[in-house]
């Protein structure tokens, strides 16, 4: 039986956040995106833990670099050191051009960097191809029973 | 008259002399210590405070007297040291702001030269005048171009003072020319880091909206009225301008911040890769480029072929009815390289052909030519760091010559 793929997208900008979802509530696939705003929370959604016991396990997680609290980087290489969550697709998302942020991203284990398009049309194709990529073309290990 | 009246020299000369009090052991010098004697009481002429801070180089204790006495009957308090030796010498500039060295020409062991020398490799600049009983005048004359600032012989020690202070007035004059350029540096070094700073902030709010006026006129276009309509227009084309304008800020500083090594560049293979990125340019406007032979040159490859593409891309932006041609070569002239870029435009109104390398300058409406006016700022930054000069040569209506130089040596990196 085919379910609805999970999202994580970490962001601490509610207007990415709301402009994700709507662009992908659009989209023909149905995608269920879960939305926290900063790098503590995504570790406890991702363990499960406290207000997140029931949480899914996300297909993908989308994740900004520039967070409050732990950063992106610091949330990417806990999810890649972690036997449980390394095989989870992490998509940095960012609007961050760095160098330096680029290779340290890949370094650390990222699948994929994108950098937020500064227009609507590109930030629409950017978000509909991300999650057709992975979540549809892309195969992916089997989700675990919960 | 009053010399030394810059503050800073005054404190340091008080800072050095509490730092050898407390940190070092007294120098073994003639007078059994490093701390300056003051030369006499502070005559009524001496009424500014001032002391001239001297250090003597000289193995006869009476000719140092004849020279401190030269001093004061030209008006000049001194405190001063005495040393003989390279080591003592060493220690005391190191230890010590002089306002001058007084060196003998001819000592046991070592020569007054070998102090400019290790005032050079020390990193100071403190006149030295030669003080000697006899100097060939070749020999003088060789001093001077090594360094020394002057030369005064023992028998005509009353030309001492004001040969001290004229070395001290051209001492300070060079101290102030180079604390200037520092000055210039710096403050150009914050301008840029305020820009990259600025366009670098700026792209986060300004991309929101950018994307949220663009939602708007999509959703909502056709739906409000026609004012709405024609205001939702606004709003996007203004953050869309923005946005561009700050991405070229953006790039304008970053020639300045990071640039690749300076490497054998072949300007041939520069220009063909400019080339490629105005290929659409090109066919949509049938221009035909030339090309010399064009030299190899010590540079920054990547912006090299910025260089060639703003140039040419402009040749082809700013065409006249007829079909751009465009002309790049390069000749050999003395120590530089000439390149020019020569087209067949609508050529630029003498009056302006300074302004079209300022930043964000623009000769024309967007409507007529769209631009932000960034290219040519950037080309002249990208020559001026290469130790080249970025110039235009036009007559109006029928052609324009940019022509820049790039040294054949590359200068250091500014």
């Amino acid at each position: 039986m085919k379910t609805t793929p999970e999202i994580l997208m970490v962001d601490d900008n509610p207007a990415d956040i709301d402009l994700t979802s709507e662009v992908l509530s659009q989209s023909k696939k149905h995608f269920h995106v879960n939305a926290v705003s900063d790098g503590v929370e995504a570790i406890s959604f991702l363990r499960r833990q406290g207000k997140y016991e029931a949480a899914p396990r996300p297909d993908l997680v989308v994740l900004d670099l520039n967070l409050p609290h732990i950063d992106g980087c610091e949330v990417l290489s806990n999810i890649k050191s972690d036997p449980a969550l390394a095989r989870i697709p992490v998509v940095i998302f960012t609007t961050s051009q760095a160098d330096s942020d680029i290779s340290r991203s890949y370094q650390l284990g990222a699948n994929c960097y994108l950098k937020k398009p500064g227009n609507l049309a590109e930030f629409v194709a950017v978000v509909q191809s991300m999650a057709e990529f992975w979540l549809r073309f892309a195969s992916l290990p089997q989700r675990e029973k919960r | 008259m009053t010399f030394c009246s810059d503050p800073r020299r005054s404190s340091l000369v008080v800072d050095s002399v509490a730092e050898t009090d407390l940190e070092s052991p007294p120098a073994s010098t003639e007078q059994g210590g490093d701390h300056p004697k003051v030369a006499c009481k502070q005559g009524p002429k001496a009424g500014k405070g001032f002391n001239l801070k001297a250090l003597i180089v000289e193995d006869e204790p009476a000719d140092v007297d004849l020279t401190l006495r030269a001093l004061r009957q030209g008006g000049l308090d001194a405190v001063w040291n005495v040393c003989q030796t390279a080591e003592e010498f060493t220690d005391l500039v190191r230890k010590n702001c002089y306002d001058v060295i007084l060196a003998d020409y001819k000592l046991p062991g070592w020569s007054g030269m070998e102090s400019v020398e290790i005032l050079r490799r020390e990193g100071l600049d403190v006149p030295v005048i030669l003080v000697s009983g006899a100097l060939g005048e070749q020999t003088a004359v060789e001093c001077i171009k090594q360094g020394a600032a002057d030369y005064v012989l023992k028998d005509h020690l009353a030309r001492l003072p004001e040969s001290v202070r004229r070395a001290i007035r051209e001492t300070k004059l060079r101290e102030d020319h180079k604390h200037s350029q520092e000055e210039l540096a710096r403050s150009n070094q914050d301008l840029e880091q305020f820009a990259y700073v600025a366009s670098h902030d700026l792209q986060e709010p300004l991309r929101m909206v950018a994307t949220f006026t663009q939602l708007l006129a999509e959703r909502y276009r056709g739906k409000l009225d026609a004012d709405a309509d024609k205001y939702i227009h606004y709003a996007v084309d203004g953050a869309l301008r923005m946005q561009k304008l700050v991405q070229d800020l953006l790039a304008f500083s970053r020639v300045g911040k990071q640039g690749e090594a300076r490497v054998s560049t072949d300007c041939n293979a520069a220009l063909k890769a400019g080339l490629v990125n105005l290929e659409a340019a090109i066919h949509e406007s049938g221009a035909v480029v030339e090309h010399a032979q064009l030299p190899v040159v010590i540079a920054d490859g990547f912006q090299l072929v910025q260089v060639f593409q703003n140039l040419i891309g402009n040749a082809i932006k700013f065409r006249s009815s007829e079909p751009p041609l465009i002309r790049v070569s390069a000749q050999l002239q003395g120590k530089e390289w000439l390149f020019s870029v020569a087209d067949n435009g609508i050529g630029i109104a003498a009056e302006q052909t300074e302004n079209v390398f300022v930043i964000f300058r623009r000769l024309h409406t967007h409507t007529e030519y769209p631009g932000n006016g960034i290219g040519l700022s950037i080309c002249k930054k990208i020559i001026e760091q290469h130790g080249g000069r970025i110039w235009v040569e036009s007559q109006p209506g029928h052609r324009s010559t940019f022509q820049f130089t790039l040294p054949v040596k590359p200068t250091a990196k500014q």
